[in-house]
């Protein structure tokens, strides 16, 4: 006659059996890897230098194909979510393809930027959570803002 | 009686009037994304009224309906039918286009 199990054993036998079973999927989802591709740059922004630094520092992580894939952008699904927001940030706006676009395309991608960075709607709050040096100072935004200002009065921006 | 049969006309007013009213905000216009354009390129709406356009993606590639004076921007899948809600809009033109191809001509909404 077999004794009957704890409670506590049975519970502990449980949880054994999901940490398993999370760890299996977790081991699966690393065989379905997203595809992190820094493809060309055809043609980059040619911004002041100033201009520039802050741009690289805060936006070229998503919106260029000068991505810096950091570690944990490389362990599902993490990764799969990294790569979705990446290639449908530089579908929106990619500053390695900034001399390919139309001079009208080029006018309503920064009238976008404007309006992103007078609302604070950029860098998003979710990316600076894990990236606090993206974070545009007042003074950044100032300049950022000039910077948008005078090239939408400059035909051919 | 009469407090109850007044009740009952005011009821039913309500019930007739109410799909006229809300009829006023969402006579939906339809704007059309095939072979690589829109249709119509341009369109005229009524001044100073909220309206809704029904944006359709009829073709098979993905696009973005996109208007930076409407402030609108939504991506679509090929087949994908939006509404589009907009406010009451001052008179002018409205530009709008696919950001996702820089070669589609860009259409236009002009409120009278």
């Amino acid at each position: 006659m077999t004794e009957p199990v704890p409670p506590r054993d049975r519970k502990r036998k449980w949880i054994w059996w999901a940490v398993g079973v999370l760890a299996m999927v977790f081991g699966l989802m690393q065989l379905f890897p997203a595809t992190e591709t820094n493809p060309e740059v055809l043609g980059d922004l040619a911004a002041p230098p100033a201009v520039a630094k802050i741009l690289r520092r805060s936006c070229y992580d998503c919106h260029s194909n000068e991505t810096r894939w950091r570690w944990y952008s490389r362990i599902a699904p993490i990764s799969w979510v990294i790569a979705s927001h990446v290639n449908a940030a530089r579908q929106q706006l990619n500053f390695s393809e900034w001399a390919t676009y139309y001079p009208q395309t080029r006018v309503r991608k920064l009238e976008w930027m404007g309006r992103a960075l007078q609302t604070e709607q950029m860098p998003p709050t979710a990316y600076l959570l894990f990236h606090p040096d993206a974070r545009l100072s007042p003074d950044e935004r100032a300049e950022l803002e000039r910077w948008i200002a005078a090239s939408l009065n400059q035909p051919g921006s | 009686m009469r407090t109850r049969n007044l009740s009952l006309l005011v009821a039913l007013c309500a019930i007739v009037t109410c799909p006229i009213l809300a009829q006023a905000d969402s006579t939906p216009i339809t704007i059309r994304f095939h072979d690589h354009r829109w249709e119509p390129l341009s369109l005229t709406v009524p001044a100073g009224q909220p309206l809704t356009i029904r944006v359709l993606n009829d073709s098979q590639e993905t696009i973005e309906f996109e208007s930076f004076k409407l402030n609108r921007e939504q991506a679509m899948t090929p087949g994908q039918t939006i509404q589009v809600r907009l406010p009451a809009l001052s008179p002018g033109s409205y530009d709008f286009y696919d950001d996702f191809h820089q070669d589609v001509p860009q259409g236009s909404i002009i409120a009278k």
